[in-house]
């Protein structure tokens, strides 16, 4: 075994890397289930504005605050894959 | 004159007694092998704990016995009272902890430093260790190769390990062989003439050598090899503590506001320790015998009696000096006192700052809130509004209807005379901190040099706006003064918002959305107020002149509050996971 190989064995004992790709993607996790959460909540509240009046400004408001969330989500779903696929 | 004749001749009688003295060359050498050492170990833990010793000084120092516990581990562990006085400047100069917490630290950190007799005096001497010196050098050049900077930092605190234990075993045998010729125990002085002129000698040993660790290993040697008398090393200890503190103000001399008042500090902590270690150095002797037998320390023992010593008046020097920690602090916050803030002039950006990465990142995210400060007083006057009136509870409507004189300011000046300073302070300092990082540190310095980009060019479209905004202030066509007027309005809404955000507490996820949704409304706006300005121009109620104007500063008043929602994405969203979402995210 070449002086390289030791070292990169030893690089691999030492490396941080696995363990940070662990909590970035434990984060991400917890990140989609807030914003999956926040989205339902949202939907349930748009049924309701709606029901009153889906021309005011609290529907109009809603209704941003819902494809935000929605374009967030996909983002973050999107960042998590290429870990999911390891 | 002085450089030129007495250095080289001082520098060739040292060279001369170097080479005609075979025992001192033995001992000198294994000084400057042990500073060596030191300075590895310094600088490996600099790179080893990857952080980890900032976050934990700057934790977990909330109290000042909580600052003094931290500040005596942090430098028992990693032998080093320097690097953590380096720590700790920065931080404060950062503004990252306070003055009596950075006191508490350098407090605790005068006990911690003790851990080094303790090392020499247990395993130095105990064991061969110039056998165990070898391989920790040889693994410790090996871990050299490394791309990982915490393995690499590990190599670096092996080979300083090595070089320490290495340079006591040539102390040591130089001390031994030099005993064979002379005798340096026949110059013992007891009394308190010997207790004077011992401290005096530590004292000047370590303000040569500049490192009391240093010293106290030559004290330990020496003292192991029987070539000083007990009392009189316990006196040596007590200088080598006395002479620390001129090296800290030597030290300090370069340094700024923050440095100069923590060196204060310690001068007065080691002055007061070393005079009630002076006064009662017969009665701490006796505690030292006293409690020598708690630590399994034979009777004959002396070396570790000394490190004893050493512990236990540092231990009483805290025990006295830290219920008057607020009185200190009090008094060291009337010395140095804070320069008028130049205009232009960076608050947190400083040398000292920059050599951490912890700190520098954190007081470059402070600059360039200071940096949006700044920008958002000058675009909002810029707009003939007031902040007290944006951040007040009164009506947007009410708030525009209300500004309707003009405020005097020339943008351009203070561009260039604050913002633009300011701006190439943070660049520089970017840059300077930049080389003390890792991939990820540089990408957030690369994030937040954007971020201060953006926001100059912020102030940069307000003095385009502002011509004309003041131009048609007093018209007489109302659809202008209206127009002109929803644009101070959206940005109210906007610099409201950010202001919400500023002041939230809850989850990052919903600071990010209010800031996304808010992108939305303003992208909105700016379509419908173009569309309004197409309908004037259908309906003849502008002329082309105006509707001309009326494009141009649409585009850029919703540029202006694009970029102010830009910046507090980056500003206020920590997170990197949660702010790599935001539409913004580019860098």
């Amino acid at each position: 075994m070449n002086i390289n190989k030791v070292m990169h064995k030893l690089d691999d004992y030492f490396d941080l890397s696995k363990k940070k790709q662990k909590e970035k993607r434990d984060k991400l996790l917890k990140i989609i289930g807030k914003l999956e959460e926040k989205k339902v909540e949202l939907k349930a509240e748009m049924i309701l504005e709606s029901e009153k009046d889906d021309t005011s400004e609290a529907f109009y408001d809603l209704d941003k605050e819902l494809k935000v969330i929605s374009k967030l989500l996909k983002k973050a779903k999107q960042n998590n894959a290429p870990e999911e696929n390891e | 004159m002085f450089k030129k004749i007495i250095v080289p001749l001082i520098f060739l009688f040292f060279f001369w007694f170097i080479i005609a003295n075979e025992d001192a060359k033995t001992i000198i050498a294994g000084i400057a092998i042990f500073l060596i050492g030191m300075h590895y170990m310094e600088n490996g833990f600099k790179l080893f704990s990857g952080g980890a010793l900032e976050t934990a000084l700057e934790r977990f120092t909330s109290t000042t016995p909580k600052a003094i516990g931290t500040g005596f581990l942090a430098t028992a562990v990693v032998q080093s009272s320097s690097l953590v006085s380096v720590i700790v400047i920065s931080f404060l100069s950062a503004e990252l902890i306070g003055l009596t917490q950075a006191v508490g630290i350098v407090f605790g950190s005068n006990i911690g430093t003790t851990a080094t007799a303790w090392l020499i005096s247990s395993f130095g001497l105990k064991i061969k260790i110039a056998q165990y010196a070898l391989p920790m050098l040889i693994f410790g050049v090996v871990m050299q190769f490394s791309k990982q900077g915490s393995y690499k930092g590990f190599g670096s605190i092996l080979i300083g390990l090595g070089f320490i234990f290495l340079g006591i075993a040539y102390m040591k045998e130089g001390f031994e062989t030099l005993k064979n010729g002379m005798d340096l125990a026949e110059y013992a002085m007891q009394g308190y003439l010997g207790v004077f002129i011992y401290i005096l000698f530590g004292a000047i040993a370590t303000v040569v050598i500049q490192s009391s660790s240093a010293t106290m290993a030559i004290i330990i040697t020496a003292l192991a090899t029987g070539q000083i008398d007990y009392i009189n090393a316990l006196s040596l200890a007590i200088g080598a503590n006395v002479g620390t503190t001129v090296t800290a103000v030597i030290g300090a001399l370069a340094s700024n506001r923050n440095g100069k008042r923590l060196a204060v500090a310690h001068f007065i902590f080691n002055i007061v320790t070393g005079l009630i270690a002076v006064v009662f150095i017969y009665q701490l002797k006796d505690l030292v015998d006293l409690l020598a037998p708690m630590f399994s320390i034979s009777e004959t023992d002396n070396a570790m009696k000394l490190a004893l010593f050493h512990t236990i008046f540092n231990v009483v020097g805290v025990l006295v000096v830290s219920p008057f920690i607020k009185q200190l602090v009090r008094y060291l916050k009337t010395l140095f006192h804070v320069e008028v803030e130049a205009r232009g002039k960076a608050k947190y950006l400083t040398d000292e700052v920059m050599e951490l990465p912890a700190t520098a990142l954190a007081a470059l995210r402070k600059e360039t809130i200071h940096l949006y400060d700044k920008s958002l007083e000058a675009i909002v006057h810029a707009m003939n509004l007031h902040r007290s009136a944006i951040f007040s509870d009164t009506e947007i409507n009410e708030v525009v209807e209300r500004s309707v004189a003009l405020i005097e300011i020339d943008i351009d000046k203070i561009y260039q005379q604050d913002i633009k300073n300011l701006y190439s302070e943070i660049i520089h300092y970017s840059s300077i901190s930049q080389t003390y990082m890792g991939l990820e540190g540089n990408n957030k310095i690369h994030e937040l040099k954007l971020t201060a980009r953006t926001i100059i060019e912020m102030v940069k479209d307000v003095r385009e706006l502002q011509k004309n905004l003041n131009l048609y202030a007093d018209c007489n066509n109302n659809f202008m003064i209206d127009t002109y007027n929803e644009m101070r309005a959206q940005l109210i809404i906007v610099l409201r918002k950010i202001q919400e955000i500023r002041e939230y507490e809850g989850d990052e996820e919903d600071i990010l959305t209010k800031i996304e949704v808010q992108k939305e409304k303003v992208n909105d706006n700016e379509v419908m107020m173009n569309q309004k300005i197409d309908a004037m121009i259908r309906e003849n109620e502008i002329n082309p002149t105006m509707a001309s104007s009326l494009i141009n500063d649409v585009g850029f008043a919703h540029s202006i509050c694009k970029k102010f929602l830009r910046s507090a994405a980056t500003l206020w969203v920590k997170e990197e996971e949660i702010k790599q979402l935001g539409d913004e995210y580019e860098y």
